[in-house]
């Protein structure tokens, strides 16, 4: 957390008044719809956060980042319901097992080009799909095919079993999970692994003359961010205790990650959040409202946001934000907080 | 035997098709070094296209061929120019334009999304006067439209590759593949070309439109399947090789047809991915392609 406290005061107030806000937001949202759709948000911003990783700082574009949301799910899951072992330790093994999966694909396709790295992507996410809905047992583990996994209720749940009556726990360990993987990030971002990535995404061949092993620290990039998407991916399982292939590992929601990514601004720490906030509220809304009436619309809506947002903003969203911030805000709070005879924030530009 | 070689002539047939799709797909992507991700949905277009034509006007469906092409060359045209081309130019130093891709990913959500609000999930069946026709040949039978649309497709085929080869915009057209910065230099205007390409390309997708609405459902995300299999298909056959995308969509269209023979449909789907990864994995630039390309 040391990061937050290097910040000037103003931005260093600001983040801890927003932190906390997050924190006592169950206190204030009581109903269960308002409170998933937060979930629901976090989660998003998890995922994308996590995706990352290897799509923001490696300079490549997965595209088949559910099949890893699905691995997660179906591993914890599977664990679960045959061996009674809690979804918190499946949770675990599903990360493993995915940056198991992640680093074998990753290892001849991200030496590759990126337009065949994108394609790979799809092809593995795909195929993995065709191959769950197709499996009906998978050694003792009943996959169910198309029809999904279903969770069982616990009576009085302990917290082993990873279930709970309220929606209140979830959006916590949602929001602990984002917070964690944004500190990741950071870390990341300013470590030897970060900059060699952003120098290999930016000139492959000058960092590969430099004695970088691009590809190497792509691959664990690549690792880090299918472990932390699987870990997504069992929470989903858990939240919802229901899920099925076409639900958590489809294309569409391969893409919905790139997308949330690629509107907020992907390789920085806040893009998959102001991605996320943005998207999720316009789906959901159209999904609740609509969809009976115009289904796909928000689909479309979808789409333009982001050829509009590509065209104007090819860096995404957070770009202006930012510049809004440092330009507007942070100047009229700190001269305000000068006034009030607080210690003037130090320039740091 | 004879059930192995039906399905095997079956799946060239079908093959062809994808593989000219998949030419659209590999024509868009040697020139403007741009995957496509939209181009299912313009085959989509273009199939509802060729169904309004032939339904409303009882036109037999290769004479739809006349209205439908041009149609669709314009609206890659116009795609190109309005939609991809000032995003394109804000990124047009950089070797792999990925805000280009996402963008056409955009397209293809907006498409298939809006033609499922214009005109509901339901499949459409087109009925013209070949649907349904068998040909009979040493007790084999095929699909009279099937057979017609391979042979349209391969005539397609075959014209571009030699439109490519001699004409003097197919020439633009490699030149500009080859080496953008050059053939500006040598007076080449590097806009157009990209527009004509991606006009030819989608135009790729209204022929198989056409050969396929005889045999085939309509319905808004029909181009899904064709557009993966075309993913695969390129990468098969090598990204911006035209000859390349023939064999391998009919290589694809083998693998269907033939694998079905022996096992149920969604393992098929699942042997194609298996053989992209594996092509992918042994020989990434693909059968016919070059090894800068990747």
């Amino acid at each position: 957390m040391k990061f937050i406290f290097e910040q000037p005061p103003v931005v260093r107030n600001l983040t801890l008044l927003l932190l906390a806000a997050l924190f006592l937001l169950p206190t204030v949202v009581t109903s269960p719809t308002l409170l998933q759709i937060f979930i629901l948000i976090i989660f998003y911003a998890y995922l994308t956060s996590s995706w990352n990783f290897v799509g923001g700082f490696a300079g490549v574009l997965p595209l088949g980042h559910a099949a890893f949301v699905g691995i997660g799910a179906y591993t914890s899951t599977l664990l679960y319901l045959t061996w009674g072992i809690s979804p918190w330790i499946g949770m675990l093994v599903g990360g493993v097992l995915s940056m198991l999966v992640g680093v074998i694909i990753g290892l001849p396709t991200l030496k590759l080009r990126g337009a065949y790295f994108a394609l790979a992507t799809i092809a593995v996410g795909e195929g993995l799909r065709v191959l769950v809905e197709n499996v009906e047992n998978f050694g003792p583990f009943n996959v169910r095919g198309p029809k999904g996994l279903l969770i069982n209720l616990v009576p009085d749940a302990p917290f082993s079993a990873f279930q709970f009556q309220s929606k209140v726990p979830y959006y916590y360990i949602i929001l602990v999970m984002l917070l964690v993987v944004l500190y990741l990030t950071q870390r990341m971002m300013n470590s030897k692994i970060g900059y060699y990535l952003a120098a290999g995404g930016e000139e492959p061949e000058a960092a590969e003359a430099l004695g970088i092993k691009v590809s190497r620290y792509k691959l664990i990039a690549m690792a880090i961010s299918c472990f932390l998407t699987a870990l997504g991916g069992t929470f989903y399982a858990q939240m919802f205790l229901y899920f099925y292939p076409k639900s958590i590992m489809g294309l569409e929601l391969s893409y919905e990650i790139a997308f949330i990514a690629l509107i907020g601004g992907r390789g920085t720490i806040l893009g998959p959040v102001v991605g996320a906030l943005l998207l999720r509220p316009v789906s959901e809304l159209t999904r609740i409202y609509l969809s009976s009436t115009l289904p796909g619309l928000h689909l479309v809506i979808f789409g333009l946001v982001l050829i509009v947002v590509m065209r104007y903003q090819p860096k995404g969203l957070i770009a202006p934000l930012r510049q809004l911030f440092e330009n507007r805000i942070i100047p009229r709070l700190s001269r305000r907080s000068a006034r009030s005879g607080a210690v003037l924030p130090s320039n740091n530009d | 035997m004879l059930g192995f070689i039906e399905s095997l002539l079956n799946g060239i047939l079908m093959g062809s098709i994808y593989g000219l799709t998949a030419v659209g797909l590999t024509l868009i992507f040697g020139v403007m070094k741009v995957i496509n991700f939209a181009h299912g949905s313009i085959l989509m277009v273009g199939m509802y296209a060729a169904y309004w034509v032939v339904t409303k006007t009882g036109m037999n469906p290769y004479l739809a061929l006349l209205v439908v092409v041009p149609f669709l060359f314009c609206f890659g045209y116009l795609l190109q120019r309005f939609v991809i081309k000032p995003i394109f130019d804000a990124e047009k130093d950089v070797r792999e334009p990925i805000t280009v891709i996402i963008v056409t990913t955009g397209i293809w959500y907006v498409l298939d999304n809006l033609a499922l609000i214009l005109f509901g999930a339901e499949y459409r069946v087109a009925k013209t006067s070949v649907t349904g026709k068998m040909f009979e040949f040493m007790e084999m039978y095929f699909l009279v439209p099937k057979l017609i649309g391979a042979g349209i497709t391969l005539l397609c085929g075959v014209y571009l590759y030699w439109f490519l080869k001699h004409s003097r915009t197919g020439k633009a057209i490699r030149a500009t593949s080859l080496d953008r910065e050059a053939a500006t230099l040598m007076g080449i205007k590097q806009s157009q070309i990209y527009n004509i390409a991606f006009g030819l390309g989608a135009a790729c997708c209204g022929v198989a439109a056409c050969v396929l609405i005889p045999f085939y459902y309509v319905y808004p995300t029909v181009g899904v399947p064709f557009d993966i299999k075309a993913f695969v298909i390129v990468v098969l056959g090598g990204l911006g090789s035209i000859p390349g995308a023939i064999l391998g969509g009919i290589i694809i269209g083998i693998i269907e047809t033939v694998g079905a023979q022996f096992m149920a449909a969604t393992w098929t789907e699942l042997l194609i991915y298996a053989v992209f990864l594996v092509v992918l994995f042994v020989k990434p630039s693909g059968l016919f392609g070059l090894r800068q390309d990747f």
